[in-house]
């Protein structure tokens, strides 16, 4: 794979910019975070209400945090039932340790098919193993059908949300799109009038190609089902309609009991969209004679997941049913967008669990793109602590780079050693106070903030101000303060 | 596949390096599965009048058109609906009660309808298994009288008939009383929608734009949180 041009949005962490990078180009273009500010602010104040409503919120929680986290201890029994029930219901189940695993066995089945043309159900885990580029290489055209998912692939343009991939495009851009590639030109940017193109363009479509891939928002181990959570109906479309249906699926995705969905149920719409349910949730177990595709297959997708488990705190990364709830309530994620994060999962989720997928190979700066507030935490449907995780990578990474000679010559690091060498004693620490307030003085403007740095500094405020010193510190306010009353 | 049983076996020996599960019988499993904490609410607090009137709220909050009626005039309420929606064509499941093919339109009955055919319809008239007050829901199991989920999908106008007795107030107690977990399932909350253009509300992208719901008011026994919900093969 040849490195793509760097001014294009890159969502492949091996070849992504450092997320301080990344987030630079989004800091510089005002239209893109007010689309993105927008589109948070509206879900977030419906997310708000919605929960507000639920007296058993915390209990919800707490329930589902719990089995997520029995699941995960017992995945390899979960899994093997689910085969089995998915498999006596008809389907056949089959297993990718890597996506280069997954996108072959994918590609074998769709060729079994005869299948050149294939109509989508949104699934992050296809973009995971960036199945589309593949099967396009491959002679097989792919037909996303989530509106969010076409404005993408017919502006050639990467998501930048696991919920609302396309949050931001706004509707003059969405209206170019549209005009340019379905070829309307007197198209208006009324989102009623761009969902009907959308929706005529795609009627043919759902109902000529007979083969269909999906992900999979839950897997059912006691019946061997699937379900499916959506919005438009394009999902009923491609669960029915074709011949054949392939779902991949994250090994992690299962359930044990079909009544675990109360629960799940409760938690995903109000947590992903604000609403009390997403119009659509569909359940299919196996094939179903006389009813949808009659031949289907389930692709379960390791992919470093099971790796993660041998890290009890890494491991509750993988209690996520993907709702988004983290990036929509992160200041972070508010303010640089998804591109930043390099990878198809962004947001405080993605910054814990891309690196895990590259195995730390990769994506080493997403552990550090968050502030530590712990809002993800606190919405997080399934109580995945978040801040602890990113703790742990930032921990790991920094090990890596102790083994590093290079070390010695990186300003950053001489930087903490000396910090380190200052804050053990509190003589060292107010002597470096106060000549530090007096150097940080020439930096600072009429208005009282520090607007750049020079040097390592540097880092701190190109994108962002920094408030000038205090006169006083603390300390020295209670000394004082203390002598007046005496 | 050969290689896909390797991956089998290496997926399974990755997740059990990582994990107790192995030392764990199925019987300990299950006993781990039953101590899971679910203190959350899972029976309804709301009488009879309550729970429907809120049944009827969530449906109407969502842009489901809902009207009530007793069980003796179902069918005049039907017929009303159909004559309402301007609409001639409409597609039914094979197992839909015999009293609601409104004379006069012209129905096209699922005996293996054609794709095509049924995207002619204008309309489609189907039973359904539960109503979620809470959430606006109708669950439909694809009984007999509630169709093939392509059925309840193509044409744009969807009349669903509920009655009160299948209504339940919360999602918990509409698991619980289901006695067979059904092979197919759509739980549908209003009709198809989308938010993904500047997060604004557009009904009717790939499913019916219009969804209507008739509220049949049968007896409804105070007692009925004890009852199951009327099984696919009853109606």
């Amino acid at each position: 794979m040849t490195q793509p041009a760097s001014d294009k949005v890159i969502l492949d962490p091996r070849f992504a910019p450092p997320f301080p990078q990344g987030a630079l180009n989004v800091l510089r273009n005002p239209q893109l975070r007010k689309n993105v500010a927008h589109a948070i602010d509206v879900i977030q104040s419906k997310r708000g209400k919605l929960v507000a409503e639920k007296t058993d919120w915390q209990e919800l929680r707490s329930a589902a945090s719990a089995l997520r986290a029995h699941v995960l201890e017992n995945l390899d029994a979960y899994l093997e039932e689910f085969e089995a029930r998915c498999t006596a219901a008809g389907g056949e189940v089959h297993w990718a340790a890597d996506a280069a695993q997954a996108r072959q066995i994918i590609l074998g089945l769709l060729r079994q098919e005869g299948a050149r043309e294939v109509i989508k159900i949104k699934t992050m885990t296809s973009a995971e193993i960036q199945l589309n580029p593949f099967l396009e290489a491959h002679g097989v055209k792919t037909y996303e059908t989530d509106l969010a998912e076409i404005i993408l692939q017919l502006g050639e343009q990467e998501p930048s949300h696991i919920v609302v991939p396309a949050l931001h495009v706004n509707r003059a851009q969405v209206r170019e799109i549209f005009a340019r590639r379905m070829g309307l030109e007197n198209l208006s940017d009324d989102p009623q009038a761009l969902t009907a193109a959308a929706r005529t363009y795609l009627r043919q479509k759902f109902l000529t190609i007979p083969t269909a891939i999906s992900g999979a928002n839950f897997l059912v181990a006691e019946t061997g089902s699937v379900a499916i959570v959506e919005s438009e109906g394009n999902g009923r479309m491609c669960l029915t309609l074709p011949r054949a249906m392939i779902t991949l699926a994250g090994i992690e995705k299962v359930l044990p009991r079909f009544g675990d969905l109360e629960l799940m149920l409760q938690l995903l719409a109000r947590s992903a969209t604000g609403e009390r349910m997403n119009p659509y949730t569909s359940l299919w177990t196996g094939v179903t004679p006389g009813d949808g595709p009659q031949r289907f297959h389930v692709v379960l997708l390791d992919n470093g997941r099971s790796a993660m488990l041998r890290r009890p705190v890494e491991r509750q990364t993988l209690r996520c049913i993907r709702c988004a709830a983290c990036m929509n309530a992160c200041p972070v994620y508010r303010q640089t967008g998804g591109h930043a994060y390099g990878s198809v999962y962004p947001g405080p989720i993605g910054a814990i669990l891309t690196p895990q997928l590259m195995h730390l190979q990769h994506a080493q700066t997403l552990p550090y793109a968050s502030s530590l507030c712990g809002a993800c935490y606190e919405v997080c449907p399934v109580k995945i602590n978040i801040p602890q995780v990113l703790l742990e990578l930032r921990a790991q990474v920094t090990n890596q780079e102790r083994h590093q000679a290079a070390r010695f010559l990186d300003p950053m690091y001489l930087g903490l050693r000396i910090a380190n060498f200052l804050f053990a004693r509190a003589g060292r620490f107010h002597l470096a106070q106060r000549f530090g307030r007096s150097g940080i003085r020439l930096f600072t403007r009429r208005d009282g903030w520090i607007h750049s740095l020079p040097s390592i500094g540097a880092k701190w405020t190109q994108t962002r101000d920094l408030r000038g010193f205090p006169r006083q510190t603390f300390h020295e306010w209670w000394a004082a303060r203390d002598k007046e009353a005496k | 596949m050969t290689s896909s049983a390797e991956a089998r076996q290496q997926i399974l020996d990755s997740i059990r390096a990582g994990t107790e599960s192995v030392a764990q019988s199925a019987a300990k499993l299950a006993d781990a599965y039953a101590a899971l904490p679910r203190a959350y609410n899972h029976h309804g607090q709301l009488n009879t009048e309550a729970l429907l009137a809120l049944m009827v709220e969530r449906l109407r909050e969502y842009g489901a058109e809902v009207v009530e009626c007793s069980p003796g005039q179902l069918t005049a309420t039907i017929a009303a609906q159909l004559s309402a929606s301007g609409k001639h064509i409409f597609a039914a499941p094979a197992g839909l009660p015999a009293a609601w093919f409104i004379p006069g339109f012209d129905w096209k009955v699922d005996y293996n309808l054609t794709t095509q055919e049924i995207e002619l319809a204008e309309g489609v008239v189907t039973s359904s298994s539960a109503g979620i007050a809470d959430s606006g829901t109708i669950a439909l199991h694809h009984s007999p009288a509630e169709g093939r989920r392509v059925l309840s999908l193509l044409p744009d106008w969807h009349l669903c008939v509920l009655y009160a007795s299948q209504v339940v107030e919360s999602l918990p107690e509409y698991f619980s009383r289901i006695p067979q977990p059904p092979r197919l399932a759509t739980w549908i909350s209003g009709p198809s929608a989308t938010a993904d253009i500047e997060m604004t509300r557009i009904k009717g992208v790939h499913g019916p734009r219009f969804f209507h719901v008739v509220l049949v008011r049968d007896e409804r026994k105070p007692e009925t949180a004890a009852e199951r919900l009327p099984q696919a093969n009853d109606l």
